[in-house]
């Protein structure tokens, strides 16, 4: 569950990136976020791993109150957020299996444990085949399948997933979608900021329009493929 | 933590070693040389340290008197000196007796000594011995304002210099282990921010799922106590040799030997438990330490 409740935020430079906004995403929802460039998507996103805070209003993630979350708690927040980059941030001396065990061996899961989610993950994405490989031997398609993987191998209750289809073919983000879809059919909360207004316009749902740091548009539509 | 964690977090600070092999190498050699400069300076102490010690065990400071002092006046003499705070010891050493030990250690020459007849040419004598070396100079100045004094004989510049140089290393010694220690710890800082930086997207991604700050610290933590561990047994192997090829330099110093005595000199070997905890330790030590102190500015959980 995400609830911003009039949040503004201030960066030093003194631009203003947020201008009080309130949202509310409950647990199981699907939302995209858009808006132009410099709007205010990322910051919000920030917002939300606590990379930053708000200068006024209240944060309120996977039941963590933000403000009065103590800088010694973020990682127990963090645990509870799986999060997907527009480009992968893979790590490149690591293969696939590597790349998802490296979050389960982070957070000190057992042993036993991360032999047996890690392949289990790596399937849900259709990857199996390609658990040995090396980033750099994957299409972008694929990296942003085990950056998915890797969001979802700690069973967060939350996905962020910012701009993850901008550095694919746009054939092949309907695929990301649709993964993140299936995942989100599975409980997991989900909020993927993207520029591609013809896959929001395919899969409708919830959409939110940041616009100047402003919520200008927050509806659900009906998409294309719902018949 | 579990077993497994700690194995993996040790074996990623082992890798860092490998993958910043060229910064761990810079570190390695700057701690290894200020770990030499260190311990040789400590060990250069001791050994002057004992040296003055054994000087002061057995030096001695000879006054003799004019040859015409009778009597009564030396024995006054004798309870004066005495009676000198710095002074430990007094025996009186007469003109016969000098004269005797003359002609004995000189026996080849005793036509020599017959051609003189019994005219001693010698004269009388105090031998003293003092509590503290240090203050020597003082103690003959206190001496020469007797009468009757005819010359007075001391280890006078040799302890001099010695004294000079246990205060020069004090100072030397001190400055070295500040300068060393600053030094290192800025150089590992160093290292450990190119070793933050070259894997500052895997430390982002850390961070991102949620790794603890001491989860990610851990690593850099090893990688410095690693280099640390090795320019200590660098330091240590360097050290051992260096130091028994000088003993073994100055065993072959006769003369030297003669003035501070082969007991003073500090043998490797009795040492070495000491000096291999305190270079392994020490090293190990400063590497971590550094290393953590510079994660704790670079990575930002
Ligand atoms: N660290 C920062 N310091 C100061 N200003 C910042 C910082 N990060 C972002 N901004 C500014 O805040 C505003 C919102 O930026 P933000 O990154 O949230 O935009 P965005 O909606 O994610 O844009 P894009 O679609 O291009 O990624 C912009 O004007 C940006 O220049
Ligand atoms: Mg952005």
């Amino acid at each position: 569950m995400v609830e911003l409740k009039d949040v503004s935020v201030t960066y030093a430079s003194g631009v203003d990136a947020l201008n009080h906004v309130s949202l509310k995403i409950n647990d199981g929802d699907f939302a995209f976020v858009v808006g132009s460039s410099g709007a205010g998507k990322s910051t919000m996103i920030k917002l939300l791993l606590k990379e930053i805070d708000a200068t006024e209003g209240v944060v309120i993630v996977n039941g963590y109150n933000l403000r009065k979350l103590r800088r010694r708690k973020i990682p127990e927040l963090r645990r509870t957020i799986g999060i997907v980059f527009q480009d992968f941030r893979l790590i490149p001396s690591m293969t696939v299996y590597e790349n998802i065990a490296f979050v389960l061996r982070v957070i000190d899961a057992p042993y036993k444990y991360i032999r047996k989610r890690v392949p289990y993950v790596i399937s849900l994405v259709g990857l199996q085949a390609k658990a040995n490989s090396f980033p750099h031997e994957l299409s972008g398609g694929e990296m942003q399948r085990v950056a998915i993987a890797r969001a979802l191998v700690n069973d967060p209750k939350l996905i962020i997933a910012d701009e993850p289809t901008g550095n694919i073919d746009p054939e092949l983000s309907y695929e990301i979608v649709e993964l993140l879809k299936g995942i989100n059919a599975c409980g997991t909360t989900i909020l993927m900021v993207t520029h591609e207004h013809d896959l929001v316009r395919h899969f409708g749902g919830r959409i939110i329009n940041i616009t100047q740091g402003e919520i200008v548009f927050d509806e659900i539509l009906g998409g294309a493929d719902e018949g | 933590m579990k077993v497994s964690g700690v194995r993996y977090l040790v074996q990623q600070g082992v890798d860092n070693v490998w993958k910043n092999r060229m910064m761990a190498f810079a570190s390695f050699c700057v701690l290894l040389v200020s770990l030499l400069l260190v311990g040789i300076s400590v060990l250069a102490y001791y050994n002057v340290n004992s040296i003055i010690g054994g000087i002061e065990e057995k030096n001695e400071v000879i006054v003799y008197f004019n040859d015409n002092t009778d009597d009564e006046t030396l024995k006054e003499i004798g309870s004066k000196l005495r009676a000198m705070p710095n002074i430990s010891e007094v025996v009186f050493y007469s003109k016969e007796e000098a004269y005797e030990s003359l002609k004995a250690s000189m026996a080849e020459y005793e036509v020599l000594f017959d051609s003189l007849g019994d005219d001693n040419p010698l004269v009388d004598a105090y031998r003293i011995k003092v509590n503290n070396i240090d203050e020597i100079q003082s103690t003959i100045a206190e001496i020469r304002k007797l009468d009757n004094i005819y010359s007075i004989r001391a280890p006078y510049d040799f302890v001099n210099i010695l004294v000079q140089l246990r205060t020069i290393l004090t100072w030397v010694m001190g400055a070295i282990i500040l300068a060393m220690v600053i030094v290192s710890m800025v150089i590992i800082s160093n290292t450990t921010k190119a070793s933050v930086y070259a894997r500052r997207e895997e430390i982002q991604i850390m961070k991102y799922v949620g790794a603890t700050d001491a989860f990610i610290r851990f690593p850099f933590f090893i990688e410095g106590m690693i280099t640390g561990f090795f320019a200590g047994c660098m330091a240590l192997v360097i050290t051992w040799l260096v130091y028994d090829s000088v003993v073994n330099i100055l065993q072959n110093q006769v003369a030297l030997l003669n003035i501070i005595g082969m007991g003073s000199i500090i043998r490797f070997a009795d040492i070495y438990i000491p000096v291999t905890v305190a270079y392994v330790v020490g090293g190990a030590l400063v590497g971590a330490i550094g290393s953590a102190i510079s994660t704790r500015r670079y990575i930002n959980v």
